[in-house]
């Protein structure tokens, strides 16, 4: 079914955006000692994009769940 | 803080966790799952964090900054795809009853029960350390805890005797719980839920335990964590670990990543708890971002912890133990209690499923193969192989634990958690790539699983087991200095001259190419054999893979399946599956025939209690298997169109056998009518017949008995008599010239014949007819009329007949009748035209059947026999002539012979 394959390609999608986002060379951007609000900017962007990342595949799953839920009513 | 008081402690920790896995149990018993819920199963999971993350983690962020990460961030980019590749996964075990990731790789791969055996080699192989590693950190955070309130590193070297050191009980009761928790009874679901209860529990113990440290560590002991990392940042020190360079080279920690992203899955105790443990696939679907987001909060202090043991802490304190070490610096004994029950929880929780899942494996595919192998006969004579099962695992846990135990007393004390941590981690991810490809690959081969496994496991041993022995002095340490045998592109951590790598990027690098490259270049080399590929198809094709029953062929007894099925689960278990299954089937128990339905049923159930690859080894001995050859396998995927082929086939049939249903019915309707037909003929000619007799009889006597009676009397007495009789010779003779012509005895006399002459003679013939009923007979014939081949004596019987019938049908008064003749090219034709009351048309094909007669026999007796219109056609037909009639009712009718002026050839003789 077209949306089962559309979910499938969007995970896949997430699973590149975090591979390339969460491996050098970004994370040499990010990691020169920078500061943000006092806090390293390699720590921050490193759980914010970790936490993005998790909040999408979480958006995903549970629409699925939802989805699953009426279907069975 | 006294020893008793930190015993006590475990001991109730322990207590509890005893309680809940008792408790967990039960519920399952009773049918009420303590499971049944997606967060329980994320929590479940979450025993990838060990004490490596617990304490190993801080240790190693306080020296490369965040260099712990990729360990956390491979697991969430795995969990990514988790949709396609674990789904996958647990579909196809929960088909398959797959026990362990030996038995899935085996059962990939042609159910080939060496791969089994050499996964499950390696697991145990590359486990031990990592079990050892849990139990140095229980050891040493022990020890450390019961100094409080001095921080004091302990004393490194040196062991306490076995009975005094903390990690052989901690090993001792860990066995205890594994036996009594993960070996209960042989299940063919391999489920055992109090276990995830206590796993569970015990995730949640260490993060909440984790956290409490962290929050107390920046929010009380530096007042926020704004604070602390400013204290870091004027650190220049603890300034570099906010760059990314602290944390190795970029290709370290890619190789991290990696690595991460497949020991998540290839663990075995991750394999257990993932996939054999799961009870309900939808529970996947939360897993996929809860199991992530613990692994994100689990690791949100262990930066902020690191740098305030290095900030408080005074040089030389065992970075690995920040995380007990703060509180007791803070002098916070009930935290630092807290933070040791973390520990504890971590490290239990993955020392209990790791035993249980490798003792599975080495039950399954280690011993069981070798005892079946071996002592076949001895084990053939044991009725119940129940307990042997039980008691193989339950020696293999306290195996597994005190191989841990003895590595940790000889090797472990001298590398930091994380290190050991990977070593393991780098020896399971060879399982890997025969997985991925596995899945996603059918080409992929048993002969290219068992190289690339094998191969990567090889670089494994030497670059990165090898060098640890050599370190802990098992080896020369010239073995690590300058390569085996003293050639220097041989040294294990810079082959080939591979050097400033870290060890584990450099073993994994190494191995990987060549595990991938011999499993790729195997498979596009050698072929497959057809189990292979049909477990390859299920695997690769199928979403809810499964065996085709279809593909069995072979005989056995049902008695011989039931018992052994037995003898692995107990007999009860047994009958009551085989019961259910037949259940299911709609059938009675006895009724069961021995099909490949249900001989993949028995080795299903074998596989859940030994294993996929030493079930199909178990069921070979009671059935006789005939190989399946490709031809057969062709013939099963023929199937198909062949079914098509068939249904077209017999739709054909079925129309044929309606069209010849038709035909017998109008046949049969024939057939009733001809006898009719029959009867009514017979009928007639006794009354045709009876009806002349009766009246010579009657005049006979009456002649007879008046001898007296006047002449003219006797005359006219006398000519009834003979016109009767008449009647009557003539009613035998057509009968039997009927048959006679229907038999073929006639003897035909062809030659050129006239047919004006013949109608002349007819109507001469008939002249007497004709002034009876005073009608007139008019002949038309051209001068010229062509002679046609014919029986001259037929052709005239055939046209007096139409001349006495037209005669007969004509009006009393003005009774007219013509005869008229015509040629063509061709034929001759001959017609008898009346103006008589006509024929209908349905009859006009009637009349000329046998003993039809035309006309209402209610209002006078039969004028004819009914057979002089049938001879004629008979006659005309012989001689490849046609006759028919052509009439409307009260116009009279006519009767056309057409006759050929050739008699065609066939009816020539």
């Amino acid at each position: 079914m077209p949306d089962e394959s559309r979910r499938r390609d969007r995970l896949i999608g997430l699973f590149v955006f975090g591979l390339v986002l969460l491996n050098p060379p970004i994370l040499l951007l990010f990691g020169r000692g920078q500061l943000l609000f006092g806090l390293p900017l390699l720590y921050l962007y490193l759980f914010a994009v970790w936490g993005a990342l998790i909040a999408a595949v979480a958006a995903i799953a549970e629409r699925q769940r939802r989805r699953q839920a009426t279907d069975r009513d | 803080m006294t020893s008793w008081f930190v015993i006590l402690v475990s001991a109730a920790y322990l207590g509890l966790l005893f309680t809940i896995a008792y408790y967990g149990d039960r519920r399952a018993d009773q049918g009420r799952s303590l499971i049944g819920s997606s967060a329980v199963y994320a929590l479940s999971i979450a025993v990838y964090c060990t004490s490596w993350t617990f304490y190993g983690s801080v240790g190693r962020a306080s020296q490369t900054g965040i260099g712990f990460l990729p360990i956390y961030l491979g697991p969430t980019l795995t969990f990514c795809l988790g949709w396609l590749m674990l789904r996958k996964i647990l579909r196809i075990s929960k088909a398959s009853r797959i026990t362990s990731i030996a038995d899935f790789i085996a059962a990939r791969y042609g159910k080939n029960a060496w791969l089994a055996g050499l996964v499950a080699f390696i697991a145990v192989i590359g486990c031990i350390p990592y079990i050892a590693l849990q139990l140095k950190a229980v050891s040493v955070s022990f020890t450390v805890l019961l100094h409080y309130p001095d921080v004091a590193l302990p004393a490194g070297a040196g062991h306490p005797p076995v009975l005094q050191d903390t990690a052989f009980w901690a090993a001792l009761i860990l066995a205890l719980f594994s036996i009594l928790f993960g070996t209960r009874h042989i299940d063919t679901s391999e489920h055992h839920e109090g276990m995830v209860a206590a796993i569970a529990f015990e995730s949640l113990a260490k993060l909440l335990s984790f956290i409490a440290v962290g929050l107390f560590v920046g929010v009380v002991l530096f007042g926020g964590f704004g604070d602390l990392f400013a204290r870091a940042a004027a650190d220049p020190a603890l300034a570099a670990l906010f760059r990314f360079d602290a944390a190795g080279s970029g290709f370290d920690w890619v190789a991290l990543t990696v690595l991460a992203m497949a020991a998540v899955v290839c663990l075995p105790r991750q394999f257990q708890v993932i996939v054999v443990e799961n009870v309900d696939e939808r529970h996947l679907d939360r897993a996929l971002w809860l199991f992530p987001l613990y692994l994100l909060a689990i690791n949100l202090f262990v930066l902020p912890i690191a740098l305030a043991g290095r900030l408080v802490l005074p040089a030389g304190i065992d970075p690995d133990t920040f995380v007990l070490t703060l509180p007791m610096a803070a002098a916070e004994p009930w935290l630092a209690v807290i933070a040791f029950i973390g520990g504890l929880s971590a490290a239990t929780g993955m020392v209990i499923v790791e035993s249980v899942a490798l003792s599975t494996m080495v039950c399954n595919d280690l011993v069981m193969p070798m005892l079946l192998r071996w002592r076949r006969l001895g084990l053939a004579a044991q009725p119940d192989l129940s307990r042997l099962l039980l008691s193989v695992r339950r020696i293999a846990i306290a195996l597994v634990l005190l191989l841990g135990f003895a590595y940790m007393r000889q090797v472990g004390e001298r590398y930091a958690l994380v290190s050991i941590g990977l070593v393991s981690f780098a020896a399971v991810a060879q399982f890997f790539p025969a997985i991925l490809f596995g899945l996603f690959w059918r080409r992929a081969n048993t002969l290219a699983a068992f190289a690339g496994i094998g191969g990567g496991f090889v670089v494994w041993v030497y670059t990165l087991l090898l060098p640890s022995f050599a370190q802990s002095g098992w080896l020369p340490a010239s073995f690590s200095e300058s390569g085996a045998f003293g050639i220097d592109l041989l040294r294990p951590q810079a082959l080939f001259g591979l050097a400033g790598l870290d060890p584990i990027t450099h073993s994994l690098f190494w191995s990987m190419l060549v595990n991938v490259g011999a499993l790729l270049g195997v498979s596009l080399l050698t072929g497959q054999s057809v189990l292979e590929r049909t477990q390859a198809a299920l695997f690769v094709g199928a979403s809810a893979g499964s065996d085709d029953p279809r593909l069995w062929r072979g005989t056995a007894r049902l008695a011989d399946l039931q018992a052994l099925v037995g003898r692995f689960l107990g007999q009860a278990r047994a009958d009551e599956a085989f019961s259910q299954h037949a259940q299911r089937r709609g059938i009675d128990l006895a009724a069961l025939t021995v099909d490949g339905d249900l001989v993949l049923f028995a080795e299903r159930l074998l596989a859940g209690a030994i294993g996929s690859a030493s079930a199909r080894v178990m069921v070979e001995t009671v059935t006789e298997e005939q190989p399946l050859g490709l031809d057969e396998v062709m013939r099963i995927l023929d199937e198909a169109s062949q079914v098509i082929e068939y249904s077209r086939r017999l739709e054909e049939k079925s129309r044929e056998l309606e069209s010849a249903t038709a035909e017998l019915r109008q046949a049969n309707a024939r057939l009733q009518e001809l006898d009719r037909l029959k009867d009514d003929f017979v009928s007639t000619v006794s009354h045709e017949l009876r009806t002349p007799l009766t009246a010579i009889r009657s005049f006979s006597e009456i002649l007879h008995d008046n001898p007296e009676l006047d002449p003219a009397q006797r005359r006219e007495f006398l000519r009834i008599v003979v016109k009767e009789s008449e009647r009557l010779s003539r009613l035998i003779s057509q009968v039997l010239d009927l048959a006679k012509i229907e038999a073929g005895k006639v003897d035909w006399q062809l030659a050129d014949v006239d047919l004006a002459e013949v109608a002349r003679d007819a109507a001469a013939a008939t002249s007497q007819l004709f002034r009876d009923k005073d009608a007139r007979l008019e002949l038309a014939a051209p001068d010229a009329m062509p002679a046609v081949t014919a029986d001259r004596d037929r052709m005239m019987q055939v046209t007096v007949n139409l001349l006495s019938n037209a005669v007969k049908f004509c009006p009393d008064t003005g009774g007219r009748v013509r005869v008229s003749l015509a040629a063509t090219a061709q034929d001759v034709l001959l017609t008898v035209s009346d103006n008589g009351p006509g024929i209908e048309p349905r009859h006009h094909e009637t009349v000329f059947e046998r003993f039809h007669q035309v006309g209402d026999t209610l209002t006078g007796k039969p004028e004819g026999t009914g057979l002089g219109l049938a001879i004629c056609r008979m006659i005309v037909e012989h001689l490849g002539g046609r006759i028919w009639v052509e009439s409307e009712p009260n116009k009279g009718a006519r009767f056309c012979v057409r006759l050929p002026r050739l008699l065609p050839l066939a009816k020539a003789g």
